[in-house]
């Protein structure tokens, strides 16, 4: 049979966000792709030489609905390592709950749409309800559902709400139950299985050399993260461990990637019911907006000529923001922002992984990477 | 209970980098030194080094294959039209040092890669790599391309020409990747004559552009 193109999306159900794959096939059988980005750019980083530091992180938000804390964090670290800012211990701690409510809630929502893509449309449900739990969390933090606005440069905007920390202990413990049930259903269900089991094996070597981060690489057998091998925030204080996977002996695959992130899960539960005990002056005090407990004094402009960097652990990999100051307004903007985003590197690569299966694992294959369109075109 | 890489140990780790560099690379042209992150709690350390462009490719090869910085983290370019004359487009790249191997194989299984952070020492430390390039003045801003050095620099190198308009020597299939096609040629949107300001909208629809397109309220005073 002669070998054609198949065009899957802009607007497909499995492209989770406007995207285009393209698909040379064989029969059945994938020989070549080519991803085509760019739908749902917005030059957020022209609009960042326009707006002053604390302006700019509602537009992180926007990078991606489902991990917005995460984005805004990262923006905010590398805000501060250009302006020289320290921030307060107390104010580690609440971002570091803040990040991790976050990452388990960008998981949920994960495997709450790559469950439907391979045929179990219950984990869907039972995904979003516990999301819900999430969010309900980061809403009492940062006022608002999805895009939170939540870290300021030198700290955070408030203080944990009176109560927060034993409502956050009841969820994360309800969630810490609950999310065995998904285990035991996932795992059980042969449906499941046979669509992740031994598909879309990627070993970490070449999967780091593709420029492939995080979660994905973690599957692969290595217990590599961003937050202890550059360390920041108080990730070295409270209890937790990389979560990292068995891979089979030809790298990892859809069910390996499917673990590590249930995995890495309980391990932000862990985390942030420790920095709940460990917080230093108790999680049940609360301060005013603009303690300097919690936000300490930062500098508005940048001199030319700094600039300034920082690695951050996104759910989705290694994000970075790269920021120059001296730009307009006597440096109070910055004069360039650049953003790595984790999917727009990785989406190259899973395309390439598909390469030699059949067309109805490509669903299985490119969910797996956990795709999110708002950051890759940003 | 969590873990970190120690700083003494990150510290001594750079410096060795650092020395190398500086043996290899002496009388080239080439300054590469340790700074340190400036906010947050540990000050980390990382290695700066100002790159020749016509050297880019060879240092590139030798931090791949002899200092083990294996992740080509993130490749941009910043426009400097009013800059010194040396440096009117410079690029900038961040590499690390991950470390990352395949998991040793077993006979049928393979076991699992776990590090403790805290004994790390020397080659086996994580890193974080910011290197320069500097270009002069010119209509035609290239430097070599790394994409056969790290894959992952493909698409970064795409992106950068895509957006700010330098091109990468020896790239294969240099394409548009956030842009429309068919945007007009020579139009990369974070170079600085571009401006976003909302009152300067006459300039932000020029036709140099090429989009052949006015607002509805052209002319009127806002």
């Amino acid at each position: 049979m002669a070998e054609m193109w198949i065009s899957m999306g802009p607007q497909h159900p499995m492209t989770h966000g406007l995207w285009t794959l393209k698909v040379k096939v064989d029969g059945e059988t994938v020989i070549d792709t080519e991803p085509d980005l760019g739908y749902i750019h917005r030059a957020v980083e022209k609009i960042a030489e326009l707006r002053d530091f604390t302006k700019f992180t509602t537009y992180c938000d926007r990078l991606c609905y489902a991990s917005a804390n995460t984005w805004s964090h990262a923006y905010i670290y590398a805000v501060e390592n250009l302006l020289e800012v320290e921030v307060p211990e107390r104010a580690e701690y609440i971002r570091l709950v803040a990040v991790e409510i976050q990452r388990i809630a960008s998981h949920l929502m994960w495997l709450g749409a790559y469950c439907p893509d391979v045929g179990n449309l219950t984990a869907f449900v039972w995904c979003l309800r516990e999301r819900e739990m999430m969010l309900d969390l980061l809403q009492e933090l940062g006022g608002s559902r999805l895009h939170y606005n939540f870290p300021r440069v030198g700290g955070v905007k408030r203080d944990l709400p009176i109560g927060f920390a034993q409502r956050c202990r009841t969820k994360i413990n309800l969630f810490l139950n609950r999310i065995q049930e998904y285990e035991a259903m996932l795992d059980e269900s042969t449906v499941f299985l046979v669509r992740t089991q031994g598909v879309g094996y990627a070993k970490p070597e070449e999967m780091v050399n593709h420029g492939v981060t995080g979660p994905n690489v973690r599957a692969g057998g290595i217990n590599y993260d961003v937050r202890w091998a550059h360390p920041y925030s108080v990730y070295d204080e409270v209890d937790w461990e990389p979560s990292v996977e068995k891979p089979s002996i030809k790298g990892a695959d859809c069910y390996d990637r499917y673990r590590v992130r249930v995995e890495e899960m309980q391990q932000s539960a862990r985390m942030v019911l420790d920095a709940l005990d460990k917080m230093p002056g108790g999680a049940d005090t609360h301060h005013q907006h603009g303690d300097e407990a919690i936000l300490a004094k930062a500098p508005l402009r940048a001199p030319e000529g700094t600039s300034g960097f920082h690695h951050f652990e996104d759910s989705r990999g290694e994000s970075m923001f790269y920021i120059v100051g001296g730009g307009e307004q006597r440096g109070k903007f910055p004069y360039r922002n650049s953003i790595r985003s984790p999917m727009f590197i990785t989406i190259p690569y899973a395309s390439k992984c598909m390469i030699g299966y059949k067309v109805a694992d490509i669903p299985a294959i490119m969910g797996s990477f956990d795709p999110c369109i708002g950051e890759t075109d940003r | 209970m969590g873990m970190r890489i120690d700083m003494e140990a990150a510290e001594v780790a750079a410096n060795l980098v650092v020395g190398h560099g500086r043996t290899r690379w002496g009388g080239t042209g080439l300054t590469i030194e340790v700074q340190h992150h400036a906010g947050g709690r540990f000050k980390r350390p990382y290695i700066r080094i100002d790159c020749p462009p016509q050297h880019w490719l060879a240092v590139a090869k030798w931090l791949r294959f002899e200092q083990g910085v294996d992740h080509c983290s993130m490749i941009t370019g910043i426009h400097w039209p009013e800059g010194s004359d040396e440096r009117r487009w410079e690029v900038v790249i961040h590499l690390m040092r991950m470390n990352v191997i395949d998991p040793p194989e077993r006979g049928d299984w393979v076991e699992q890669v776990v590090r403790d952070a805290s004994i790390l020492q020397e080659e086996d430390v994580p890193l974080e790599f910011e290197v320069s390039i500097c270009l002069p003045d010119t209509r035609t801003p290239s430097v070599p391309s790394v994409q056969q050095v790290w894959v992952g620099a493909d698409w970064n190198e795409k992106e950068t020409w895509d957006l700010v308009g330098i091109d990468f020597d020896g790239h294969v299939g240099m394409r548009r990747v956030l842009l429309p096609h068919d945007s007009p040629v020579g139009y990369h949107p974070l170079q600085k004559q571009h401006k976003l300001r909302y009152h300067d909208f006459e300039e932000m629809y020029d036709d140099a552009q090429g989009f052949q397109r006015k607002p509805v309220d052209a002319g009127k005073i806002k």
